[in-house]
């Protein structure tokens, strides 16, 4: 209901803006007209009604702009309310649960392990609104040290193996290091260790949570050229339509439809990333055949010398 | 032994309510997602006596489990549960079929407390209609003499409620309109005999949510405009122009069997 309220103001300001414009255009003829004489007149009344046409033109498109982004915005909050309260909810059942009832050894074990992975859920949902909007700020200086960027990347993967229960197959890792036959060489970054972890993981979850029954993800860490490395996650999963590779990467932005239905998340993640990866003097793309038929982030990353 | 199906799609909270519910003594199914949970309510009816159903869940969201479970006539007591506390999500819950609603996150006493609720009631409309059963088939026999057969458990005249050409049967959640018959749900039922005991006289929506339903917190007392709307389509010759569930401005609604004009 909310969501049809919302669609006919965009169509009433469209109209309205589309109205004055035309109101400004006709003014604008019946002035030329009737001023075809007086050259001063004439010039002073086109300028004028052409910045009063471009003004009317400018506000629409930022009024239609803000009611998109104030959408995105209420499915965030929604996506956040549930996230949030889900894992309290869980903890809380349980914590009343050992307080009111007879709970044998095995069980209360259980329970803790259960309560344990429900805090860190809403842990790891809080750092990433804080990180979102500490990222968000291009301002903000990194801490750069040099980061060997395989190292960080099997770390990740170490992570999302115990967090997700994964078994050995469904994480592959490869690396890819063909400079003049110096096999032993580390791929090297300057950045932001603890920023750029979370820029894997983030992808790497996506990666599994996106990839249907059979989750079989590879990672690759290359050196494409003499000045930059690149990290490719290429999962076996749903896919993303052609036109929205770019939006994915919006603030809050989740692909509408049936899937994002299923699949719960709050659209930061790949906002995330873009900011980490864009702070870092890199670049971070999607790739995909179609739905249905898997996808491959690629983060680009300056080379650090040493 | 009472059955309860749990629908719930996060692992730790469904683990957490079978546990509990099956400590409670009841016999317990959890089903993950709405489509599934669908189904074997439609195949299985009264396999169950109640559903604590989740709001967001993968593929079907709750509001349309209940509403389509509703819709195919099916009346098992619907709890739903869900992270969604606003007050328009609370109207939509009721609007959609869910006969009570608990936003997460919840307290355990309170659940248990709301779902036996639920239970008790579907149990008293059964034992009700079992009841019927009998005093109708004892009718057949010897018809005229309900008055000797209905001194089992209840009197005959709270069970079927007369008024202006219409017939409330509260045992078979029935509503018999000259031939025409309505299923009513459990608490439009129960909603229609509270507002009928207190014939005449004017009934808040706070205390209709409070001695119906049970809820005593700050719900949006809206939620009740949408059952008088429904039964309003159900009773009323002209729903826009009401003669028997009257809106009383500001207070709540007051019922009268008899209107005094005349029915053109």
């Amino acid at each position: 209901m909310q969501l049809r309220h919302r669609r006919q103001s965009i169509v009433f300001f469209i109209s309205l803006g589309a109205c004055l414009v035309a109101l400004a255009v006709t003014l604008n003829v019946g002035w030329i007209l009737l001023n075809l004489r007086e050259v001063a007149l004439l010039t002073f009344g086109i300028i004028f009604f052409g910045a009063i046409i471009a003004g009317l033109v400018l506000n629409t498109i930022f009024l239609v702009r803000e009611i998109r982004r104030n959408e995105q915005h209420d499915s965030f909050i929604n996506a956040m309310t549930h996230e949030l309260k889900t894992p309290i909810a869980s903890i809380r059942l349980y914590l009343e649960t050992l307080q009111t009832r007879e709970v044998n050894e095995a069980q209360r074990r259980q329970f803790y392990d259960s309560m344990l992975t429900d805090s860190e859920r809403l842990l790891h949902l809080v750092e990433q609104v804080l990180r979102a909007s500490r990222t968000g700020h291009r301002r903000r200086r990194i801490n750069p040290s040099v980061i060997d960027l395989g190292e960080l990347v099997r770390e990740c993967l170490e992570t999302a193996r115990t967090r997700y229960h994964l078994a050995d197959g469904a994480l592959q890792y490869a690396e890819s290091i063909n400079q003049g036959g110096n096999n032993g060489a580390r791929v090297m970054v300057r950045g932001d260790l603890d920023e750029l972890r979370a820029a894997v993981s983030n992808l790497l979850d996506n990666a599994i949570k996106y990839s249907d029954k059979e989750i079989a993800v590879s990672v690759e860490v290359a050196a494409t050229d003499d000045k930059r490395v690149e990290v490719r996650v290429t999962d076996h999963g749903m896919g993303i339509p052609r036109e929205q590779l770019k939006r994915v990467f919006k603030r809050f932005y989740r692909v509408p439809g049936r899937v994002m239905t299923r699949i719960k998340g709050t659209g930061l993640g790949l906002f995330i990333v873009r900011s980490v990866v864009e702070k870092h003097g890199g670049r971070v793309f999607a790739e995909s055949a179609g739905e249905g038929l898997g996808s491959t982030f690629t983060i680009q990353l300056p080379k650090a010398e040493g | 032994m009472s059955a309860v199906l749990i629908v719930e799609d996060e692992q730790h909270l469904a683990d957490g309510l079978r546990f509990n519910l099956e400590a409670e003594g009841y016999r317990v199914d959890v089903i993950g997602d709405g489509e599934t949970a669908l189904e074997l309510l439609m195949a299985e009816r009264g396999r169950y006596d109640a559903v604590v159903l989740d709001v967001m869940l993968p593929g079907k969201d709750g509001f349309t489990v209940a509403a389509e479970l509703r819709q195919a006539g099916q009346f098992v007591p619907v709890l739903m549960l869900t992270a969604r506390g606003r007050p328009e999500d609370v109207l939509k819950g009721f609007e959609s079929g869910a006969d009570d609603y608990l936003p997460k996150p919840f307290e355990l006493a309170i659940l248990l407390a709301r779902l036996r609720g639920l239970l008790r009631r579907y149990e008293w409309i059964r034992r009700d209609r079992a009841h019927a059963n009998l005093s109708s088939t004892a009718a057949e026999q010897s018809r005229e003499s309900t008055s000797a057969n209905a001194v089992a458990r209840e009197p005959e005249d709270e069970r079927v409620f007369v008024f202006n050409g219409k017939k409330i049967d509260f045992g078979a959640l029935e509503l018999h309109i000259g031939a025409r018959v309505v299923q009513l749900t459990l608490m439009e039922a129960e909603l229609l005999r509270y507002l009928i005991k207190h014939v005449g006289q004017v009934v808040s929506r706070k205390s209709m949510l409070e001695d119906v339903w049970g809820l005593h917190e700050d719900t949006d007392t809206r939620a009740i405009d949408n059952f008088i709307v429904r039964l309003r389509k159900y009773i009323e010759p002209e729903p826009a122009k009401p003669r028997h569930l009257l809106t009383v401005r500001g207070v709540g609604y007051r019922f009268v069997a008899e209107p005094v004009q005349p029915e053109k």
